[in-house]
C-alpha cells in the first residue's frame, strides 16, 4: 500500500505520494491555489481529503475532495453564535472521531462538529462557554484549538495558550488537565488553565498516555493527563518547540524537534535536529542522519507526521523529509515549497 | 438586473463562474445570493473586512455599505484587499 502526504502550505495544498519504501516521492500541487492549508488530512474512514484553510480576505473555511483533490467542494457557514460576542477567526485542525462524526478546531479557542462529512459544523457548546475562558489569551498564532484526539469515549484537545483539556461526555463537558505543567509567562507558574500546548497526542496503542510539547517544556502522562511529568531535562537541547510525533506501536517512543526559544523560532546551534526517545522521556538521542546539520528551520506545530512505518515533517523553508520508523536515515522528499504548515501522512 | 464581477479566487469558489446577474435592490441582498456568500460575509452577516466592493466604481464603504442601493444596470465588482507575501 502506498502513502500520501497531504502538504498544507501557506500557498496551498500540495500532496506527495511514495509506495511502500518510501524512497521516491512524486509531488502534486499546488490545489486550492491561493488559500493557505492550516491542516489537511484524509479521512481514514472515506478517503475524503479534508483541508483547513484560511484566507486573511475570505475568512477560515474547511474545503473537502471525495478525489483526493480533483474538485472541491466548501463547508456552508461555519461560525460563532452572535451572543457569544466572538467571531471565528481561523480553522485549525480536521479530526476524524467515533462513528461518522468529524471535529474541527479553530481560533478562538472552539471547536465545531459535523455528523454530515463536513458539510454543515456546530459549534461545541462546552467549549464555547466554559467557565475558565476568560483566563485564556491568544499565543503568536491567535487563541487556536490545535489538537484533538478521539480516544475511545474520551476526548482531548488543546489550546494555545488555554491548556489541555478532556471531555468524557463526548465534549458536554471539559475538565482542565494542566497540573504540573509550567507557564513561566503567567503570574501564577502553574495556573489551572493558560497554559501554551503547542502539540498534543494520545498514544494509539496506550490510551492513558499522553504526550505534548509546550511552551515551557515537554512532558508525558501516564493517566489521561490528571498528572504530567516534565522530560526536556533529559538530553533535549531547548525545552522550546512545536513538533511532536509517536510511533504507532511503542508507547515509550516519542519525537520532537526543538527549537532555541519562544523569541528564537529556530534549530538550536543551526542543527535541524529530530530527538527520539525510546524510554518514556528518560533519554533523548539525536537522529538525524540525513538531516543538514546547517540549517536555522523552524517547524510548525502540525508539521511532523507519523504511521506505521515511517516519519514525515515539513519545514517553513519549504522541504519536506521522510525517515523509516525510528528515523535511522531521513531524505528530503520535497524541497523549495512554499512554507510548510502542516503534514500528515495516510495509506491509499 | 445587477451584475456581480468576481476576482479569480472567489470564481474558483463559485464553480468557476466570474460574472453574476441578479435581480437586486442593495449591495447585501445581491451578495447574499452569491455562491460564496460565506466569504463576503461574517457569521454576523458584515461585511469581511478586508473585501471591498465597488458599485459603478464607487466603493460602498464610502457609502452605505450592504445597504448602498443598486439600479438595475449597477455592475457590483468585488475586489479583495491588496497585500503582498
Amino acid at each position: 500500500m502506498g502513502v500520501l502526504l497531504p502538504v498544507g502550505t501557506k500557498k496551498g495544498l500540495f500532496l506527495l505520494r511514495s509506495d511502500a519504501d518510501r524512497k521516491k516521492w512524486e509531488l502534486e500541487g499546488p490545489l486550492l491555489p491561493g488559500w493557505p492549508v492550516y491542516h489537511a488530512i484524509v479521512d481514514p474512514r472515506d478517503g475524503v481529503l479534508y483541508a483547513a484553510t484560511n484566507s486573511f480576505i475570505y475568512g477560515g473555511t474547511v474545503h473537502r475532495s471525495r478525489d483526493l483533490g480533483r474538485t472541491w467542494e466548501r463547508a456552508e457557514e461555519i461560525g460563532l453564535p452572535e451572543e457569544s460576542g466572538l467571531k471565528l477567526n481561523a480553522t485549525w485542525h480536521v479530526e476524524p472521531g467515533n462513528g461518522s462524526e468529524l471535529w474541527l478546531g479553530g481560533d478562538p479557542g472552539v471547536l465545531f462538529r459535523s455528523d454530515d462529512g463536513g458539510v454543515t459544523w456546530e459549534v461545541n457548546r462546552g467549549l464555547l462557554e466554559h467557565p475558565t475562558r476568560e483566563q485564556w489569551q491568544p499565543g503568536a498564532g491567535g487563541m487556536c484549538c490545535h489538537s484533538i484526539q478521539v480516544v475511545d469515549g474520551t476526548m482531548y484537545i488543546a489550546i494555545s495558550a488555554a491548556g489541555a483539556f478532556r471531555s468524557e461526555d463526548g465534549g458536554d463537558s471539559w475538565t482542565p488537565i494542566n497540573k504540573d505543567v509550567a507557564a513561566d509567562f503567567h503570574p501564577e507558574k502553574y495556573p489551572e488553565v493558560g497554559q501554551c500546548v503547542h502539540k498534543l497526542l494520545a498514544h494509539p496503542a496506550r490510551p492513558d498516555r499522553l504526550w505534548q510539547q509546550n511552551h515551557c517544556g515537554v512532558y508525558r502522562s501516564d493517566d489521561r493527563g490528571d498528572n504530567w511529568e516534565r522530560l526536556d531535562g533529559n538530553g533535549l537541547p531547548s525545552d522550546f518547540g512545536f513538533a511532536l510525533a509517536l510511533d504507532a506501536e511503542d508507547p515509550d517512543v516519542a519525537y520532537v524537534i526543538p527549537e532555541v526559544s519562544g523569541e528564537q523560532h529556530f534549530t538550536p546551534d543551526g542543527r535541524l535536529g529530530v530527538y527520539r526517545t525510546a524510554d518514556g522521556g528518560d533519554s533523548w538521542q539525536l537522529a538525524s542522519n540525513g538531516l543538514p546539520d546547517r540549517a536555522w528551520a523552524a517547524v510548525l506545530r502540525e508539521g511532523f507526521a507519523y504511521d506505521d512505518a515511517g516519519l514525515y515533517f515539513g519545514t517553513q523553508s519549504g522541504s519536506v523529509w521522510s525517515a523509516p520508523r525510528g528515523g535511522s536515515e531521513w531524505i528530503e522528499a520535497a524541497g523549495n515549497l512554499p512554507p510548510i504548515l502542516s503534514v500528515e501522512a495516510a495509506h491509499v | 438586473m445587477a451584475i456581480v464581477l468576481l476576482p479569480g479566487t472567489l470564481a474558483a469558489e463559485a464553480g468557476g463562474e466570474k460574472r453574476f446577474e441578479l435581480h437586486a435592490a442593495t449591495v447585501g441582498e445581491a451578495l447574499r445570493q452569491l455562491p460564496v456568500a460565506n466569504l463576503l460575509l461574517d457569521e454576523a452577516g458584515q461585511l469581511r473586512r478586508l473585501v471591498n466592493v465597488f458599485v459603478d466604481g464607487i466603493d460602498v464603504r464610502g457609502g452605505r455599505l450592504l445597504d448602498e442601493p443598486l439600479g438595475e444596470e449597477s455592475e457590483v465588482r468585488i475586489v479583495g484587499a491588496i497585500a503582498g507575501g
